[in-house]
C-alpha cells in the first residue's frame, strides 16, 4: 500500500542572484513498511525532500500525496494538525524538552493529540520498553546518553502512531555502539510493526541496514536500489 | 501537559526567572503599602469627619449656612426632635448652640466658635472627649463652675500653653528609652519657661545636636509641655438681642484632634452655662449632629429630611467635608491607577524576559512546531509562562505586602515631621495602614491581564518562527 506518492516535485530557492534548483522533478513512491535511505552529497536535496515530505516546507511545483490526502490542499493550520496526527519526525539533534522527563516527553505528543490519560501512560510505557528504556522514563535529557536521547526521540515520534517517520541524520551526532543499537530498534519497530522509516543520511551504517536506498545528486534521484533482504 | 510545561519551563533560567519575580515582588509590595496607607489614611479621615467633626448629617436653619448669626435657630425643632427619636436609622444626635466668640486670656487672645453641648448627647454623637491630651484636664468631668474645653491650639494662641523642663520632667524622661548623655545635655534649659513651642525648638537647638532632636525632640516636647489649667477665658459673643455678651469659663481640659482647623475653631462648654447668657430660655439650637446606624446611606437620609422639612438645612458629611467624601469614593480607583502604572513599568521587563527566553528556545519551539504543536496551543504556552512569572512575583509581593501593612496598622506611620501641613488640612501624621481583601482580588486581576498583555509581543514572536528554520538555529 502506497504510503507516500510524490509527483514532479521541484523546489527552487530564490536567492538574491542565483536561482538554486534543491529538488528538480522527482517521483517517488514509499510503500507501508519500508525501510528507506535517502542518500548523498551535501547539497544534494536530502533534507529538502523529507521536510516537503513532512509537510515543513512547501513544493515550488508537484505533489505530494500521503495517504489519500495531497499536502497542498491543506492550509497551515491544517498542515500542523496532520504532521501531528500522521508523521514522526526523528531530527539529529535529538530535540527533547529539557524541562520534561523521558515519559513526559513521550505523552506530550500524545496529551496534544488528545489521547485519554490512560491510555497515554500505558502506551509510554509499552514505547519506552520498545526502545530499551522502561527504567529510565522518569529522567531528564540531561540524564541521558546522546543514544539513549535519540532513543527517546524515536520513541516520541512513534507514540503517535504516525503512518510513517522521517529520520534526518538520525545517528550523525551518535558514536558507533549508539547507533548500532539504535538501528537495531529502528529495524526491529520496522519489521514486528511494519512502521514505515525514512531516513536522509551520510552514514554508511544506516545505508547498509535500509533496504531501499535512493540516492540524490543535484535534486535528482539518481539511484534507487531495493535490496532483497 | 501544557500548563505543567510552561511552570517548569519558567524555571530554566532561574537566575533571570528569580529578577523579573524580584522585581514584580517589589512592585507589588510598593504597591499594596501605598494603596494600604492611602486606605488608612482616608479611612482615618472620614472617620475623624464623621466622628469628630461634622457627624453623618447636620441639621441647620436655612439662612444660618448664608450669616452665621445667633438668631437662625432650628424652626420646628420640637417637630425635628420628634422625627429622630422615631427614625430606626438614627444611632444617636446631639443639639447644639453655636455662638462666634471672641476668646481672651490674660496673655493671649482668638476668635473661635464656642459650641453650646448637652454632655450624654454630645459623647454619644462626637469623639472629641476620647481626643483630650493626656494630663491636660477632662472633658467636663469636674466639679469646677462654667468649665470650657479648648484645643492645644487654643491653648497656644491663648498663651496658656508653655513648656518647662522641671526637676519632675526631667525625672521622668529619666525613666523613658531616651539616654542619660540626652538627659543631661538639657541641664542648661531646665526650668526656664518656653512660651511658644518655636521657642522651646529653639532651646533644644542650643543643647542638643539635629540627630538628638529628630530622635527624641518629640518625647521630649511633649513631656515639657505644660498647660495652664483652670485659667480664666473671657468669652465675648453677642446675644439674642443683639448687644455683646462676656462669659468667663475656666479651662477643664485640651483636646487635639487631627485636624488643626478645626481645633482652631471650636472650644466646648455645657449649654446650661452659655445659652442663658446668650439670652436663650427655651431650648433653641443652632445644629443638630446626628449619627446614623452603619449601613443607612447619609445621603438618602439627608433627602429624606429635607423632603419632610423643608424650611431646614440638611447637609450629609459628604456635603461638609467633601475632601474625604471625594478620597473615599475615588480611593478605589487610585488604587488601581497605582498598581496599573507600577505593573505597566514592570511589564517592560517581564517582556524583555519573555523575548529572551523565546530567542534561546528557537530551536525546541520550531522542533514543537513541526511535530503537530499548533499556534493556539504555542500562544497558550507562552501566556501562560508570562503569568506564572508574574503571579509567582505578585503572590509573593501581595503575602509580603500583607505582612508590611499588618505590622504598620499596628505600630502606625508616624508623619509628625512633616505632619503639620497633613494636620492643618484635616489629614492625620500617624497613619495606620489597612487593606481590603477586595483589593487583593482586584491585584491578581490586574496582574493576569499583565501577564496576558505582556505575553502578546513574545508570543506573536514565536509564532512568526518558521519550524523548518527555526529547527537549523544552533
Amino acid at each position: 500500500m502506497k504510503v507516500i506518492e510524490i509527483k514532479n516535485l521541484t523546489k527552487i530557492y530564490n536567492g538574491s542572484s542565483v536561482q538554486v534548483t534543491a529538488v528538480d522533478n522527482v517521483d517517488l513512491v514509499i510503500e507501508e513498511g519500508e525501510f528507506t535511505a535517502i542518500v548523498g552529497p551535501s547539497g544534494s536535496g536530502k533534507t529538502t525532500l523529507l521536510n516537503m515530505i513532512g509537510g515543513l516546507d512547501s513544493p515550488t511545483s508537484g505533489e505530494i500525496v500521503v495517504g489519500n490526502t495531497n499536502l497542498a490542499t491543506l492550509n497551515s493550520k491544517q498542515l500542523v494538525d496532520f504532521r501531528l496526527h500522521n508523521i514522526g519526525f526523528v531530527f539529529q539533534a535529538y530535540n527533547l524538552i529539557p524541562v520534561l522527563t523521558a515519559g513526559e516527553n513521550i505523552s506530550f505528543i500524545m496529551e496534544m493529540q488528545g489521547k485519554p490519560k490512560k491510555m497515554i501512560t500505558k502506551r509510554t510505557i509499552e514505547i519506552l520498553k520498545e526502545v530499551g528504556l522502561a527504567d529510565r522514563e522518569k529522567s531528564r535529557p540531561n540524564q541521558l546518553s546522546g543514544g539513549q536521547q535519540q532513543r527517546v526521540a524515536v520513541a516520541r515520534a512513534l507514540a503517535s502512531k504516525p503512518k510513517f517517520i522521517i529520520a534526518d541524520e538520525p545517528t550523525a551526532n551518535l558514536d558507533t555502539k549508539s547507533t548500532e543499537n539504535l538501528l537495531d530498534i529502528m529495524e526491529e519497530l520496522n519489521r514486528r510493526e511494519n512502521i514505515t522509516f525514512i531516513f536522509s543520511t551520510h552514514d554508511q551504517r544506516v545505508v547498509n541496514k535500509a533496504r531501499r536506498i535512493i540516492v540524490l545528486e543535484d535534486g535528482k534521484i539518481v539511484k534507487d536500489e531495493q535490496k532483497n533482504v | 501537559m501544557i500548563w505543567s510545561l510552561s511552570w517548569k519551563n519558567i524555571w530554566r533560567n532561574k537566575k533571570r526567572s528569580f529578577i523579573v519575580i524580584s522585581a514584580v515582588t517589589l512592585g507589588v509590595v510598593a504597591g499594596v503599602f501605598t494603596a494600604g496607607l492611602m486606605k488608612g489614611w482616608v479611612d482615618q479621615r472620614v472617620e475623624a469627619a464623621i466622628y469628630t467633626e461634622v457627624s453623618h448629617i447636620k441639621i441647620r436653619n436655612q439662612d444660618y449656612l448664608l450669616n452665621e448669626e445667633i438668631k437662625y435657630t432650628i424652626p420646628d425643632q420640637e417637630k425635628v426632635v420628634a422625627e429622630l427619636k422615631n427614625n430606626p436609622d438614627v444611632v444617636a444626635f446631639s443639639n447644639r448652640l453655636k455662638l462666634t466668640a471672641m476668646a481672651a486670656s490674660s496673655r493671649g487672645n482668638t476668635a473661635l466658635m464656642l459650641v453650646g453641648i448637652d454632655l450624654n448627647d454630645e459623647k454619644k454623637v462626637s469623639n472629641v472627649f476620647e481626643k483630650m491630651v493626656p494630663n491636660a484636664g477632662t472633658f467636663f468631668e469636674t466639679d469646677m463652675g462654667n468649665p470650657v474645653v479648648i484645643s492645644d491650639r487654643t491653648a497656644e494662641a491663648l498663651r496658656i500653653k508653655s513648656y518647662e523642663l522641671s526637676a519632675e520632667v526631667l525625672d521622668s524622661l529619666a525613666q523613658s528609652d531616651i539616654p542619660k548623655s540626652v538627659i543631661s545635655k538639657l541641664e542648661p534649659i531646665a526650668g526656664k519657661k518656653f512660651i511658644t513651642e518655636k521657642l522651646f525648638k529653639k532651646g533644644l537647638n542650643t543643647v542638643l545636636s539635629k540627630s538628638e532632636i529628630n530622635k527624641y525632640g518629640g518625647a521630649i516636647r511633649s513631656a515639657a509641655t505644660h498647660y495652664r489649667l483652670r485659667s480664666k477665658i473671657v468669652f465675648t459673643f453677642t446675644g439674642t438681642d443683639g448687644e455683646m455678651r462676656y462669659q468667663t469659663l475656666k479651662v477643664c481640659g485640651i483636646y487635639k484632634t487631627t485636624n488643626a482647623m478645626f481645633d482652631q475653631m471650636n472650644a466646648f462648654v455645657l449649654k446650661n452655662d452659655i445659652a442663658p447668657v446668650a439670652g436663650f430660655t427655651s431650648g433653641e439650637n443652632h445644629e443638630i449632629g446626628v449619627i446614623l446606624k452603619e449601613d443607612v446611606n447619609a445621603r438618602h437620609f439627608r433627602d429624606e429630611m429635607k423632603g419632610k422639612f423643608s424650611g431646614l438645612n440638611v447637609m450629609s458629611w459628604q456635603d461638609l467635608a467633601p475632601d474625604a467624601s471625594m478620597s473615599s469614593e475615588y480611593m478605589n480607583i487610585y488604587y488601581y491607577i497605582i498598581m496599573g502604572f507600577i505593573l505597566f513599568a514592570l511589564a517592560f521587563g517581564i517582556i524583555n524576559t519573555m523575548l529572551m527566553a523565546i530567542l534561546e528556545r528557537t530551536k525546541e519551539l520550531g522542533m514543537l512546531m513541526a511535530i503537530g504543536m499548533n499556534k493556539k496551543r504555542v500562544f497558550r504556552m507562552i501566556m501562560l509562562e508570562t503569568i506564572f512569572l508574574t503571579m509567582v512575583g505578585a503572590i509573593v509581593g501581595m503575602i509580603l505586602g500583607y505582612f508590611v501593612i499588618l505590622i504598620t496598622s499596628h505600630t502606625g506611620l508616624d508623619f509628625s515631621s512633616v505632619g503639620e501641613g497633613f494636620e492643618a488640612m484635616g489629614w492625620s501624621a500617624m497613619v495606620y495602614p489597612e487593606i481590603e481583601l477586595q483589593f487583593f482580588i482586584g491585584v491578581t486581576i490586574l496582574v493576569i491581564v499583565t501577564g496576558i498583555l505582556s505575553s502578546i509581543i513574545p508570543a506573536r514572536k514565536a509564532l512568526s518562527l518558521k519550524p523548518i528554520e527555526a529547527i537549523r538555529t544552533e
